[in-house]
C-alpha cells in the first residue's frame, strides 16, 4: 500500500474532528429519515414522498462535499512543502505520481468514509420506494463521487502553486465557486437560444455538478421550468468531471518536482529606481503601484491598520481598485440588462441576483481578510512582538477590524450603483433598497465578527480560515437547503423559522426576491443578526484580550 | 540610575505550569552597562525568565524589576524601557524591511521625522542598510536577524534582552555582532543575552548566568565561575617521549586524591589528571617527576572556559538530578548584586 495513503487517511482519522464529522453526519442522517418515515396507515405508491426525502438529502450531500472536501487537499501539498517535508518526499525513492495518488487517495478514502456513513439513509430512501425509477441513488452517489474527484484534484492543484496554507484555501475556494456555481451563469443567460455561444454555455455550465444533481433528483435542469432540455446533463458531467480531474492532476504532477522548492522570493525593484518609461506604464497599470517607496505612518492613524493594508497582498490598494472596477461594471450592467429588458427578467429577479452577487462578494472576502487577523500575527511569532508595543489590546483590534471594514465598505458602495440604477427606473424601490442595504450591512459586520472570532481561536490561519467559510457557509447556505424542501418535506412556518437566523435569505427577502417574499423575515432577522454581532464583538473583545494579557 | 547600579533584578522569581516547576526561586541582578550571559540546557527556564522581564509572562511568585519599574504591576511602562528579540522573527508578508522597522516605529509612537532617522541609524549599526527595500520575506537567516536587531533598538530602550541573536549568522556577521553588542554595553545599555555558541558568549559577557531546571546554579564573571565550579583542576604533563608515559600515569595517581581521573595519550605523549591539591603541593609532583627522569618536557594548569563550567553544571545535573536544587557555585550563590 502506497505510504502516503495510510499516514494522510490515519492522520485525518485520528483527529477529534473526523470522529465529530462522522458522529454528526449520522445523527443527521438518522434524523433525516427518521422525521419523513411513514407512520400512517397509508402507503405512498408515487414515491413523491421518498423523492422529497432524497432531494434534501441529495443537495446536502453536494454541499457538504462542496463546503468539506475542499479544505484537505488545498492544505495537502502546500504545508508539507512549508514544513519542509516535501522535500524529504521528493528526495525519496517515490515518483511524483505516486505521491501525488497517495495524497489524492488519503483524501479520497476520508470522503469515501463519510459517504459510506450516509448510506443507510439512502438506503432508506430507496425503501421508502419511487427513487429507483430514474437511476436515484446510484447516479447520485456517481455524482458525488465524481464531484469529491473533481474537487480533491483541484485543490491539490491550487495547493501545490501556492506559498501559504492560508492562500490555498481561498485559491480553492474561490475556485469551486467559480466551478460549481458561476459556469452557470452564460446558460441561464443564453437559455433557449441556438448557437455555438449557447452550446458552449450548455457544455460549460456541465463542468459543475449541480446540473448533474438537478437531473438525478428529477428536478429537470437549470432554468428548464420543467420543459425537457434534449439531452443529459448527467452525461456530460461524466465525460467533463474526469477529464476535467485528468488535467488538474496532470498540471500537479508535472509541477511536483524539485523545480516547486526552488523558486528563489522576489525582493522586488522598487518603482523609483526603474526607468521613467517602466514608471510611467506602472502608473497606468497600477494607479497606486504596490512597488513604490511608501511614506512614513502618520500618528493620527492607527498603525496595525496601516500595517494590516501593506502587508495583505489584498489589501494593497491597487487590487482593491481593481476589483471595486470589476463589482461597479457588473452591477451597472445587472441593472442596465433589467432596464433594458434583454432576458425578461424582472427588477425583481435582478435584484435579487444584485443580492447574490454581494452575499457571494461578501463571504469569499470576509474569511479570507479576517480570519487571519490574530491567527497569523500568532503563527508567524509577531503577536509577541505587538504584545511588546505600548499598543492596547484595544487599539490592535481596532486596527485589525478597521483594516477589514474599510475594503469591504468599499467593495459594497461599488455595487450600489446597480441599485441606483434601478431606482432611478422604478422609484418606488427606495424602500426596498433601503432594506437590502441594513441586511447586506449587518450580513457584512456578522462575516467580519465571526471571521475576526475564529481567527482568535486558532493558531493556524489555515484552520481559522476553513472555520470562518465553514461557519458562514453554514449559518447562510444551510437554511437555504431547508428553503428548497419547502412545502414538502419542509412547512412554511419551519421554513420561516430557519430562515430568519439567515442573513441571505433576508436580503433576498428584503430585495422581494421569487421564492422569499412569502416569507415574513424582517426585522426578526435584524435582531437575531444585530445581536449575534454584539455578542461576538464581546467575544472578541474579550479573547484579544486574555491573548495580549502576561500569560 | 547611576553606573553600577542594578538594571534588571529578580527576587525569588518562581513560575509554575500546572505541577510543573519553569523557574524556581531566581535570583540575579545586572547592573548598568553590563552584558550578562544567560546560559542553560533547553528548557531549563531561559525563556520564561525573558519572557517575566519583558512583561509577557506573570511570575507565580517572586519580584522582577527592569530600571526599578515593577515587571507585573508597570508591565506598560516596561515596554518602552526593554528591547526584545524573541528567537522567532515574526515576519510580516508583502513588507518591506522599511516598512516593517517604520511600523514598529510607530507602534512606540515616535515621531515621523524621528522615525525615519531612526529606522537610518538602527539599519546602519545593524549592518542592514542595503536591505531597506527588500521584501522582509525574502531575507536570509542572518539578514533576518540583523533586521531583528534593528528592530529591537529602533525605540531606543535602556535594556536589550537579545534571545540567540548570533543564531544564523556567518563567522563575519558574528564578529561583528559581537563587537556590536560591545559598543552597545559601551554606550550605558544593559543587556541579557543567550547563546548556545558559548566561546562567543564568554568573549563579551561581564557575568555569565547558569540556570538548569529552572535554578540558577551559578552567576559571576567567567573566572568566578570556572574557579568555583571546576574545583578539580584540570592539569596536563607533556612528555619529551611516549616512552615512559605508564611510569608517569603511575606516579600521578600514587600523588593525587584516590580514585582521581588520570588519562594518558601515548601517541600525544601526554597525562592528563584533575586534582584539588594547591600549587605548592604540585610543585612536589614536579620534582618528583623530574627527579626519575621521566623526561617532562611541560607540567601546567589546562585553562577551563564556559564550556566547560557549562558542562559541569550540566553533568552533574544529568548524573544527579536532586543537585539541580543546590547551587553548584557555593561561593556565588546566587546573583544578588554584590
Amino acid at each position: 500500500m502506497n505510504p502516503i495513503i495510510r499516514r494522510e487517511l490515519l492522520e485525518l482519522l485520528r483527529t477529534r474532528k473526523a470522529l465529530a464529522l462522522q458522529l454528526g453526519l449520522a445523527l443527521l442522517c438518522a434524523l433525516l429519515v427518521l422525521v419523513r418515515w411513514p407512520t400512517g396507515a397509508t402507503a405512498d405508491l408515487s414515491g413523491a414522498r421518498s423523492l422529497e426525502v432524497l432531494r434534501v438529502f441529495g443537495y446536502g450531500l453536494l454541499a457538504g462535499i462542496l463546503l468539506l472536501v475542499p479544505a484537505f487537499p488545498a492544505t495537502s501539498l502546500v504545508r508539507e512543502k512549508m514544513q519542509g517535508t516535501l522535500a524529504l518526499l521528493l528526495n525519496s525513492p517515490m515518483r511524483p505520481w505516486s505521491i501525488y495518488l497517495g495524497k489524492l487517495g488519503g483524501i479520497l478514502g476520508f470522503t469515501a468514509i463519510l459517504l459510506v456513513m450516509t448510506m443507510p439513509a439512502a438506503a432508506a430512501c430507496y425503501a421508502l420506494g419511487g427513487t429507483g425509477s430514474s437511476g436515484g441513488i446510484l447516479n447520485l452517489y456517481g455524482v458525488l463521487a465524481l464531484a469529491a474527484v473533481q474537487l480533491a484534484t483541484l485543490g491539490l492543484l491550487v495547493s501545490c502553486r501556492s506559498r501559504s496554507t492560508d492562500g490555498a484555501l481561498r485559491g480553492t475556494y474561490a475556485l469551486v465557486l467559480v466551478i460549481c456555481v458561476l459556469t452557470l451563469g452564460p446558460y441561464e443567460l443564453l437559455r433557449g437560444q441556438r448557437g455555438v455561444a449557447a452550446e458552449a454555455a450548455s457544455w460549460l455550465r456541465c463542468v459543475s455538478p449541480i446540473s448533474a444533481l438537478m437531473e438525478v433528483l428529477s428536478q429537470g435542469d437549470l432554468g428548464s421550468h420543467g420543459m425537457a432540455t434534449g439531452f443529459s446533463a448527467l452525461g456530460r458531467y461524466a465525460l467533463l468531471a474526469p477529464i476535467f480531474s485528468l488535467v488538474c492532476a496532470a498540471a500537479t504532477i508535472t509541477q511536483l518536482n524539485h523545480r516547486l522548492l526552488d523558486r528563489a522570493r522576489s525582493a522586488g525593484v522598487m518603482t523609483q529606481d526603474r526607468s521613467l518609461v517602466q514608471r510611467m506604464i506602472r502608473r497606468f497599470m497600477f494607479l497606486i503601484d504596490p512597488q513604490r517607496r511608501s511614506g512614513s505612518m502618520s500618528l493620527w492613524i492607527n498603525p496595525v491598520m496601516v500595517k494590516e493594508f501593506r502587508s495583505r497582498r489584498f489589501g494593497r490598494s491597487h487590487w482593491m481598485l481593481r476589483l471595486i472596477a470589476v463589482c461597479a461594471i457588473l452591477s451597472l450592467g445587472l441593472s442596465y440588462v433589467a432596464a433594458a429588458g434583454v432576458l425578461g427578467w424582472g427588477v425583481e429577479v435582478i435584484g435579487g441576483a444584485l443580492v447574490l452577487l454581494q452575499i457571494a462578494l461578501l463571504i469569499l472576502f470576509a474569511p479570507s481578510l479576517a480570519a487571519g487577523l490574530i491567527s497569523s500575527e500568532r503563527e508567524s511569532g509577531s503577536w509577541q512582538l505587538l504584545r511588546m508595543t505600548p499598543l492596547a489590546p484595544g487599539v490592535i483590534l481596532r486596527g485589525k477590524l478597521l483594516s477589514v471594514a474599510w475594503p469591504l465598505f468599499l467593495l459594497l458602495c461599488a455595487t450600489l450603483p446597480g441599485y441606483a440604477a434601478m431606482i432611478a427606473y422604478r422609484p418606488a424601490l427606495i424602500y426596498q433598497f433601503q432594506r437590502v442595504v441594513v441586511c447586506l450591512s449587518l450580513t457584512a459586520v456578522f462575516a467580519v465578527l465571526i471571521s475576526a472570532a475564529a481567527s482568535t481561536l486558532f493558531r493556524s490561519t489555515a484552520a481559522a480560515t476553513t472555520a470562518s467559510y465553514l461557519t458562514l457557509l453554514a449559518v447562510c447556505l444551510a437554511p437555504l437547503l431547508i428553503w428548497l424542501g419547502r412545502e414538502a418535506p419542509f412547512g412554511h412556518s419551519t421554513v420561516q423559522a430557519v430562515l430568519r437566523i439567515d442573513p441571505v435569505a433576508a436580503a433576498l427577502q428584503a430585495a422581494d426576491a421569487p421564492g422569499f417574499n412569502q416569507y415574513e423575515l424582517l426585522p426578526f432577522n435584524w435582531w437575531i443578526i444585530g445581536l449575534t454581532c454584539v455578542a461576538l464583538l464581546l467575544f472578541l473583545g474579550v479573547r484579544t484580550w486574555q491573548l495580549y494579557r502576561p500569560e | 540610575m547611576g553606573p553600577g547600579e542594578a538594571v534588571v533584578q529578580t527576587k525569588d522569581l518562581t513560575k509554575k505550569y500546572g505541577r510543573i516547576v519553569a523557574l524556581d526561586r531566581l535570583t540575579m541582578s545586572v547592573q548598568r552597562g553590563q552584558i550578562l550571559g544567560f546560559v542553560g540546557p533547553n528548557g531549563a527556564g531561559k525563556t520564561t525568565t525573558i519572557k517575566i522581564l519583558v512583561g509577557l509572562a506573570r511570575p507565580t511568585s517572586g519580584s522582577a524589576s527592569v530600571a526599578g519599574i515593577d515587571c507585573v504591576k508597570e508591565a506598560r511602562k516596561l515596554k518602552r524601557l526593554v528591547g526584545y528579540m524573541p528567537d522567532t522573527f515574526g515576519s510580516y508578508d508583502n513588507m518591506r524591511v522599511g516598512e516593517y522597522l517604520d511600523f514598529f516605529g510607530a507602534a512606540f509612537s515616535i515621531p515621523r521625522r524621528d522615525r525615519m532617522r531612526r529606522i537610518s541609524e538602527v539599519l546602519e549599526t545593524a549592518g542592514a542598510v542595503s536591505y531597506r527595500d527588500l521584501y522582509v520575506e525574502a531575507l536570509s537567516h542572518g539578514m533576518k536577524q540583523r533586521v531583528a536587531l534593528a528592530r529591537t533598538m529602533l525605540h531606543d530602550p535602556e535594556v536589550l534582552i537579545l534571545d540567540e541573536p548570533a543564531n544564523g549568522l556567518d563567522p563575519q556577521a558574528r564578529i561583528e555582532m559581537r563587537q556590536l553588542l560591545l559598543d552597545l554595553a559601551n554606550r550605558g545599555k544593559t543587556l541579557l543575552v543567550t547563546s548556545h555558541i558559548l566561546p562567543e558568549l564568554a568573549r563579551i559577557c561581564h557575568r555569565v548566568a547558569i540556570i538548569t531546571r529552572g535554578r540558577l546554579r551559578a552567576f559571576g564573571t567567567l573566572d568566578e565561575i570556572t574557579h568555583q565550579l571546576i574545583q578539580l583542576r584540570p592539569m596536563e604533563v607533556q612528555l619529551t617521549s611516549a616512552e615512559k608515559i605508564e611510569s608517569v600515569a603511575d606516579l600521578v595517581r600514587r600523588y593525587i586524591e584516590p580514585g582521581a581521573e588520570v588519562r594518558s595519550s601515548p601517541t600525544e605523549a601526554v597525562v592528563w589528571f584533575r586534582t584539588a591539591k594547591r600549587e605548592e603541593e604540585l610543585a612536589g609532583l614536579l620534582r618528583a617527576l623530574v627527579a626519575a627522569d621521566l623526561r617532562v618536557a611541560q607540567f601546567r594548569e589546562v585553562q577551563t572556559d564556559l564550556e566547560e563550567a557549562f558542562m559541569t553544571v550540566a553533568l552533574s545535573d544529568r548524573e544527579d538530578p536532586e543537585s539541580a536544587s543546590q547551587p553548584i557555585a557555593k561561593a556565588v550563590s546566587t546573583g544578588e548584586a554584590r
